[in-house]
C-alpha cells in the first residue's frame, strides 16, 4: 500500500514537472513542444535520478557512521567540487562540459583525502574519522576555494558560487544519459549491501558475527554513496536536505530494514527533487530560485517535525 | 567423544599491536559437539582473545585456530556463520526494531544476496524463540524489554543461525540471579537436547563448575588449568590465579569456591 | 567628519531626468550643509589636485572634463582613454587596497558606492583623504557623477558639456524596437539583464526590445525554458576581446533550445565599452544599433 502511494507520487511529480512551467506551454502542444521535451522532460528525469542518488546515499552513510544526521555533503564532497569549478574557471579552461568535469575531479580528490584519513590500520575504515575528515576536508576546500575567488578575477568566479548552490538549469538528455549509465553500479552496490548494512546497526562485532564481510561492506557503502554524491555535485551543485530527510522520512513508513529503505529512498528523494524543482521554476516566475533553497524550505520544517517526534518518543 | 572437535585452538599466541606483552601464549582447547566448555579468569586474563582468535576475527602469532579442521581465518565469514554462532558480550542495537525482525537478523548467513527471507527462514526464527523461551516477546520492541528478556533474545538470533556450535562471551553480566540461572540452564538443555557445542566465557566459576564438562582457567593470558572442573578448581589453582583465599566446597560432585573474608589490617 | 556620502542608495527603480535634477538640488543642499558644518579648517571647497579613481568610468569622466592630468591613481581595469594606462595602478580595487591608495597621496578619492567600498571610504577618511561615493548603476547617473567631478576638480564648465550630452542620452525617448534580445550574464545558471540595468537601457536605445523587461531588477536567474519560449532574435554576451567566437555554451545541447543560440545569433558586446556606464555609452548604443541594422 505504501509503495503505491509512493509511486503514484512520483508519477505525479514527473508529470508535474513536464506539464507546469514558466514557459506557457498549452496541453494541446505538449507532445510537441521543444521545449518540453528538450527542457522539462530531461530536467525532471535528472532532478528525479539526482534526487533518487542522493536520497540513498544518504541513508547508506547514516548507517555506516551510525548517525542520523549524516548527509551526503559532509564528507568533503562539495568543498572539493566547488574547489575543482573554481580552479577551472580561474584557469579559464575552456569547454561546456569543464564545469562538471572539474567539480567531478574535485569531489573525487576530496573523497580519496576523506577515505584516505579514514584508513585505521591496514584496508580498515573508522567511520567516525570519515565523518571528522570530511568535515574537516570540507572546510579545507571552502577556505582555499574563497582564496582563490578573491584573488583572482572576481565576476566570472562569484557566479561560480551561483552554480554551487545548486540547480538543474544545465539538464539536457546527455547528461541524463550520462548520470543513467554511471549511476546503476554504485546504486547496485548499495542495494547489494542492504541486509549487511542492517547488521551493522548491531555494531561491527556482531555483524561480523553474523557472517557480514564488515570490512569490505563499509568500504563499499562509503564508495558507492561517496561516487554517487560526486556525480550528483558535479550534474546539479550542491542540493542540500534531501540526503538526510529523505531517507527519514522513508523509515517512519518502511522502517529500518534497508532491502525497502533504499528503494524507498531513492524514489522519494526523486520525487521530492523533481517537485522542489517545479516550485523552483515556477513559484516566482519568469526568474527561478536555486532549488538547494527550495530543498531546505521543505526539508527544514520536515526535520524539525522529525526531531519533535524523537524527543516525544 | 571421538568425533574430531568443531572449535580447536592448538597453542595459540596472540600479541596486540603495540603491546609489551602477550595477550594470549600457549593456549590450547577444543569444543566438539554436545560438550560445555567454559572459560574461565580474572579480568584481563585474555578470554576475549581467545575468542576472537577462535571465530578467526584475529590470526595467531604462532599455533593454530581452526573449526572444522580449517584455519578460521581462512573460512567465509558466512559459511562461518553457519556452523558458529556467537552471542558477544556487547551489541548496541541503533535503530528501534522487534524482537522478531532482529532474530530474523540470524538468518542472514543463509540468505543469498538478493532473495528473499524464506518460508524455512521464519520457522527458523520460530523454533529459536520457543527454544529460548521467548516467543511471547516475539511481537515486542527490543527497546522496552529488561536486560534478562533482551539476553534470550541475543540467544535466540544465534541459535536461528543453525549452529553446530555456540560462543557465548560473558553472557551473565548485568543479569539478575533468576535471569543468569535460567540462562545456563537453557544452554545446557541445547547442549544435551540439540547436541550443540558450547564455548563460554564466564566470570562465575561456581555456575561454570556446574554446568560444564570442561573447564580451561587462564591467568595472564597462559593456561592455569585445564580439564573437568574437579581437577582444575582446586583451591590452591583458584587462590593462585585469582590472588584472594578461598575455600572449596562440593555441591553434586562439583566443587562450589566460597573466598574468604581478609578484613583489611588497620594502620598502626 | 561626515564623508561627502552624496549620493542616495542603490535602487532598483528607475529614475526620470527631472527627478534626477531634483535629487541633485538636494543633494547640492546637503554638500553645503555639510561643509557648512565643518568646524575643520580644511578647505574643503578647494580644487582637488591629486584623483584616485577606483572605478573605470570614473577614470573615463575624469578625462572626458579635461582632468585627465590631475589623475594620480587609477585601478587595474582602467584601460580607457589610452593616457589613462600611463596612470599608476592602485590595483583592482575589489575591495579597494586603502594603503597602496593613500601612498599616491591624494586629495580626493572617487569611489563607487557600494558595501565594502563604503569601508574603504571611512578607512581613507581617518588618514585625513577626502572621498566620494557615486552611485553609477544607470544612464541617469551619468550626469551627476559627471557634474560632482567638475565640480570637485573645479572643471565646472566643461563638466557641463558632457553633462548635457549624458543627460540627454539618458533622456532620449528610445526608438522603436526592431528586433528583440536577451543579455546573458552566465549561463548555469542562467542570468539574463533586466530592466533595472543600463545594458538594458543600452539595449532598448538602440532599437532592441530586452525580452526579460518584465524582470524589474538590473539581473536575475531565470529559467533556461523561458529564454526558449520568449525566442528572442539576438543573444547578447560581454565578451573581452581576448576570446572571439561564441561563448562555449552555445555547444551545450539545453541551450541549442533556444533559437538563436541554434542559428549562432551572439552580439559579443567588448567589455570595455559596453560594461559600464561612462562618457561612451552613446557611442556603445550607436555601435550595437549598427549591428543590429547590418545583419538585418
Amino acid at each position: 500500500m505504501r509503495w503505491v502511494v509512493l509511486c503514484t507520487v512520483a508519477v505525479l511529480a514527473l508529470v508535474a514537472s513536464v506539464v507546469l512551467g514558466p514557459a506557457a506551454v498549452p496541453l494541446s502542444e505538449l507532445f510537441r513542444s521543444d521545449i518540453v521535451w528538450n527542457l522539462r522532460a530531461p530536467r525532471a528525469v535528472l532532478a528525479f535520478l539526482v534526487g533518487g542518488s542522493l536520497g540513498v546515499a544518504g541513508a547508506g552513510l547514516q548507517a555506516l557512521v551510525r548517525n542520523p544526521l549524516a548527509d551526503p555533503f559532509l564528507l568533503g564532497l562539495s568543498g572539493g567540487a566547488g574547489l575543482g569549478a573554481v580552479v577551472a574557471l580561474a584557469l579559464h579552461l575552456a569547454g561546456p562540459w569543464m564545469l562538471p568535469l572539474a567539480a567531478f575531479a574535485g569531489a573525487l580528490a576530496a573523497l580519496g583525502l576523506v577515505y584516505r584519513m579514514g584508513l585505521v590500520g591496514g584496508a580498515a575504515l573508522d567511520p567516525r574519522i570519515l565523518l571528522l575528515g570530511g568535515v574537516a576536508v570540507g572546510a579545507f576546500a571552502a577556505a582555499i576555494t574563497t582564496a582563490i575567488v578573491s584573488l583572482a578575477d572576481a565576476a566570472e568566479l562569484r557566479n561560480a558560487f551561483l552554480w554551487l548552490w545548486g540547480g538543474l538549469s544545465a539538464a539536457s538528455w546527455d547528461s541524463v544519459l550520462l548520470l543513467a549509465l554511471y549511476a546503476p553500479v554504485p546504486l547496485a552496490v548499495l542495494l547489494a549491501a542492504a541486509r549487511p548494512l542492517d547488521l551493522l546497526a548491531l555494531g561491527e562485532e556482531p555483524a561480523r558475527y553474523l557472517g557480514a564481510d564488515v570490512e569490505a561492506v563499509k568500504r563499499r557503502v562509503y564508495l558507492a554513496a561517496s561516487l554517487l554524491t560526486a556525480a550528483a555535485v558535479a550534474v546539479s551543485g550542491v542540493i542540500g536536505f534531501v540526503g538526510l530527510v529523505v531517507p527519514h522520512i522513508a523509515r517512519l513508513a518502511w522502517g529500518h530494514r534497508h532491502r525497502s529503505l533504499l528503494p524507498a529512498a531513492f524514489i522519494g528523494g526523486g520525487a521530492l527533487l523533481a517537485i522542489a524543482d517545479t516550485l523552483a521554476r515556477t513559484v516566482v516566475a519568469p526568474r527561478e530560485l536555486p532549488v538547494g533553497v527550495v530543498t531546505a524550505l521543505i526539508g527544514v520544517p520536515v526535520f524539525a517535525v522529525l526531531l519533535r517526534r524523537w524527543t516525544i518518543a | 567423544m571421538s568425533a574430531p572437535p568443531i572449535l580447536s585452538l592448538r597453542d595459540v599466541r596472540y600479541r596486540y599491536p603495540g603491546a609489551t606483552q602477550d595477550a594470549l601464549a600457549g593456549v590450547s582447547l577444543g569444543v566438539g559437539a554436545g560438550e560445555f566448555h567454559a572459560v574461565l579468569g580474572p579480568n584481563g586474563s585474555g578470554k576475549t582473545t581467545l575468542v576472537r582468535l577462535a571465530l578467526g576475527a584475529l590470526s595467531p602469532l604462532d599455533g593454530q585456530a581452526d573449526i572444522d579442521g580449517r584455519s578460521a581465518a581462512g573460512w567465509d565469514r558466512q559459511a562461518l556463520a553457519r556452523v558458529v554462532g556467537v552471542v558477544p558480550q556487547r551489541e548496541d542495537n541503533l535503530f528501534p526494531q522487534r524482537v522478531r525482525e532482529t532474530v530474523l537478523l540470524g538468518r542472514y548467513p543463509h540468505l543469498s544476496l538478493w532473495g528473499k527471507e524464506r518460508p524455512e527462514d521464519h520457522a527458523a526464527v520460530e523454533r529459536a524463540l520457543v527454544a529460548c523461551d521467548a516467543t511471547q516477546l516475539a511481537d515486542r520492541w527490543v527497546w522496552t524489554l529488561s536486560g534478562g528478556e533482551y539476553q534470550r533474545v541475543r540467544v535466540a538470533r544465534a541459535l536461528a543461525q543453525e549452529p553446530r556450535l555456540l560462543v557465548l562471551d560473558e553472557p551473565g553480566v548485568s543479569l539478575d540471579l533468576r535471569h543468569e540461572m535460567a540462562l545456563f540452564e537453557l544452554v545446557r538443555s541445547f547442549v544435551e537436547r540439540a547436541g550443540l557445542g558450547v564455548l563460554m566465557i564466564t566470570h562465575q566459576l561456581n555456575l561454570a563448575a556446574r554446568y560444564a564438562d570442561t573447564v580451561l582457567l587462564l591467568s595472564d593470558g597462559r593456561p592455569a588449568a585445564a580439564g573437568p572442573p574437579g581437577d582444575v578448581l582446586t583451591r590452591e589453582t583458584v587462590e593462585r590465579v585469582f590472588a584472594w583465599p578461598v575455600t572449596m566446597q562440593s555441591l553434586d560432585g562439583r566443587p562450589q569456591m566460597v573466598p574468604l573474608r581478609q578484613p583489611k589490617e588497620p594502620l598502626a | 567628519m561626515a564623508l561627502a556620502h552624496l549620493t542616495r542608495r542603490r535602487s532598483p527603480i528607475s529614475i526620470s531626468p527631472g527627478m534626477g535634477i531634483f535629487i541633485m538640488r538636494r543633494l547640492l543642499l546637503v554638500v553645503l550643509l555639510g561643509f557648512g558644518c565643518r568646524p575643520s579648517a580644511r578647505q574643503a571647497s578647494r580644487p582637488a589636485e591629486r584623483v584616485v579613481s577606483l572605478l573605470p568610468s570614473f577614470t573615463e569622466l575624469v578625462f572626458a572634463i579635461g582632468a585627465g592630468d590631475r589623475l594620480v591613481g587609477r585601478t587595474a581595469w582602467c584601460d580607457y582613454p589610452p593616457a589613462a594606462r600611463a596612470v599608476p595602478s592602485v590595483g583592482d580595487g575589489m575591495p579597494p587596497n586603502v594603503e597602496a591608495v593613500a601612498a599616491r597621496h591624494p586629495d580626493l578619492v572617487v569611489l563607487y558606492n557600494s558595501g565594502p567600498n563604503v569601508t574603504a571610504a571611512k578607512q581613507l577618511e581617518r588618514l585625513g583623504i577626502r572621498t566620494v561615493l557615486l552611485d553609477l548603476n544607470r544612464l541617469e547617473d551619468l550626469g551627476p557623477a559627471a557634474r560632482m567631478l567638475g565640480r570637485l576638480t573645479g572643471r565646472v564648465a566643461a563638466a557641463e558639456s558632457l553633462v548635457a550630452a549624458m543627460d540627454s542620452l539618458a533622456a532620449r525617448p528610445p526608438p522603436p524596437a526592431i528586433t528583440s534580445i536577451v543579455v546573458v550574464v552566465w549561463d548555469n545558471p542562467p542570468i539574463v539583464i533586466g530592466r533595472g540595468s543600463y545594458l538594458h537601457q543600452l539595449a532598448t536605445l538602440a532599437g532592441a526590445r530586452n525580452v526579460f523587461d518584465d524582470i524589474a531588477v538590473p539581473s536575475a536567474q531565470v529559467s533556461l525554458e523561458t529564454i526558449a519560449a520568449r525566442n528572442p532574435v539576438w543573444v547578447a554576451v560581454l565578451a573581452d576581446s581576448a576570446r572571439s567566437g561564441p561563448p562555449a555554451f552555445a555547444a551545450r545541447r539545453e541551450w541549442r533550445t533556444v533559437r538563436a543560440v541554434r542559428e549562432g545569433r551572439f552580439l559579443l558586446l567588448p567589455g570595455s565599452l559596453f560594461g559600464r556606464p561612462g562618457p561612451r555609452s552613446a557611442e556603445a548604443v550607436r555601435e550595437l544599433r549598427a549591428r543590429l541594422e547590418a545583419t538585418r
